[in-house]
């Protein structure tokens, strides 16, 4: 016969282990919390490093234009200053003129040109990277998806032409900054797919209960066995660089928080097409920022 | 041997680049200048006109820069070709001056006084070569008419 007291100490001994067990597995889990928001947050850098590394690129060439074009103004300057101090402008001197002229024409037209880029650029960066992450706004989805574009063109220049089919679109509640994370990892997904030339396709279109924002690619596709496990943490098939393999899942949290939802069909050596159908109203509790 | 206006051709398919090199070109330098967008309209150009100094760019849609030069490079081996790149990487400067035995490699964005001192010297390097093929073919006709000479010469001692 066992003793109540001996029933109880086992009571007793069985609850501490559980405890135990518990303090145990909360610690694990708080460690896995830190990993994946070391992970996730590595996975941002990697987004910012090839952000930062486009823009510079991009800022290049009216960069470039402009530097160059401000020391012909400057030279040209000088070359008129001395023509017009002279009080006997002959003929060869009014020829000369004329060159300088023309030359100021042609970097003045191409300076309003690059400034023009250059102005375009910096407030596709600031409509993209929203300095208040949890800015919640009813917006055209077509300027988020317009400056992710101008963002990753650097990516694509050349090689892939973007085809906008854009439909008449209702205003979206919505995080704005998060979706165009979501823009940004299906654009430049979308763009390591195609291995040499080829077209990624941006379609837009309101449904009965919403919107959707389709990008498909003519690139390699995707294996059906990996079908279904491309929204999984880690799944990858990029070379094992530092937080690669959240991509997906990211735009996968984004989409559901905003209660839409996110579907990709795919045929090997073909393309993929992902779909994004989003509400035109948040959830009642929308979830925080990634 | 009458001076000629020397010849340089630009080639970048960002037009805003191309209309700024001109614009400088012209107002510095007394070279013709033609810059185009499209290197493959630029070969076309070369077939036609005499090209003292190209200078390209590398990322274009349509052909990179060293692939530019290199066909430019065995259609006119004579013509100096630069490379101005704003997409600066080790492995493709060695490239390109291996394959397209370039004469200078330029990053963007480019300093003008640099440049033009460049474009200068490839002008003239490329006046060198020149002058010296014909000096050479002259030299060629001279040795054809001296043995023609002493061919004669002989027949007549003989």
């Amino acid at each position: 016969m066992i003793s109540e007291a001996d029933l109880r100490a086992e009571v007793e001994r069985l609850s501490a282990e559980l405890r135990h067990a518990r303090a145990q597995s909360e610690d694990e889990h708080r460690r896995l919390v830190t990993a994946q928001a070391e992970l996730v947050n590595s996975a941002k850098l990697a987004t910012l490093g090839s952000l930062i590394a486009g823009i510079a690129h991009e800022l290049n060439t009216p960069l470039g234009s402009l530097n160059s074009n401000h020391d012909v103004l400057r030279r040209a300057l000088g070359r008129l200053q001395i023509i017009l101090e002279d009080e006997h402008v002959d003929q060869t001197e009014l020829a000369e003129l004329r060159r300088v002229v023309r030359a100021l024409d042609g970097v003045m037209k191409v300076n309003d040109l690059a400034v023009e880029r250059m102005v375009k650029l910096v407030k596709s960066l600031r409509s993209f990277g929203r300095p208040d992450q949890s800015e919640r706004d009813t917006v055209d989805l077509h300027d988020g998806l317009e400056s992710t574009l101008a963002l990753v063109s650097h990516q694509l220049r050349g090689r892939i032409q973007v085809n906008r089919v854009y439909g008449e679109l209702p205003k979206v509640d919505c995080f704005p900054n998060q979706l165009n994370q979501v823009w940004m990892n299906l654009l430049v997904n979308a763009g390591h797919a195609i291995s040499g030339d080829g077209t990624i396709s941006v379609r837009t279109r309101a449904e009965t209960e919403g919107v959707a924002v389709e990008i498909e690619d003519t690139g390699s596709g995707i294996p059906p066995e990996n079908l279904n496990r491309i929204f999984e943490p880690g799944f990858t098939t990029k070379d094992g660089r530092i937080g690669m393999g959240l991509g997906l899942l990211i735009v996968r949290q984004v989409v559901e928080r905003h209660g839409g939802r996110i579907a990709v069909r795919s045929q090997l050596g073909t393309g993929s097409c992902f779909t994004v159908q989003l509400p035109l109203q948040l959830p009642s509790n929308p979830g925080r920022s990634t | 041997m009458p001076q000629r206006t020397p010849t340089v051709l630009l080639v970048d398919d960002e037009v805003m680049i191309a209309t700024t090199l001109q614009a400088f070109l012209q107002l510095e330098t007394a070279y013709n200048v033609l810059s185009f967008t499209d290197p493959l309209k630029a070969l076309e150009t070369l077939e036609q006109e005499q090209v003292d100094c190209i200078v390209s760019d590398f990322m274009m849609p349509t052909m990179d820069g060293i692939t530019f030069l290199k066909q430019a490079r065995d259609r006119w081996p004579s013509t100096t070709r630069i490379l101005l790149t704003g997409y600066a990487d080790k492995e493709n400067a060695i490239r390109a001056i291996n394959e397209a035995g370039l004469y200078y490699y330029l990053e963007k964005p480019w300093d003008n006084d640099h440049l033009k001192l460049v474009i200068r010297n490839g002008v003239e390097r490329s006046a060198l070569f020149n002058e010296l093929d014909a000096r050479v073919s002259a030299l060629e006709n001279a040795h054809k008419e001296l043995y023609g000479m002493r061919k004669k010469l002989i027949q007549a001692f003989m």
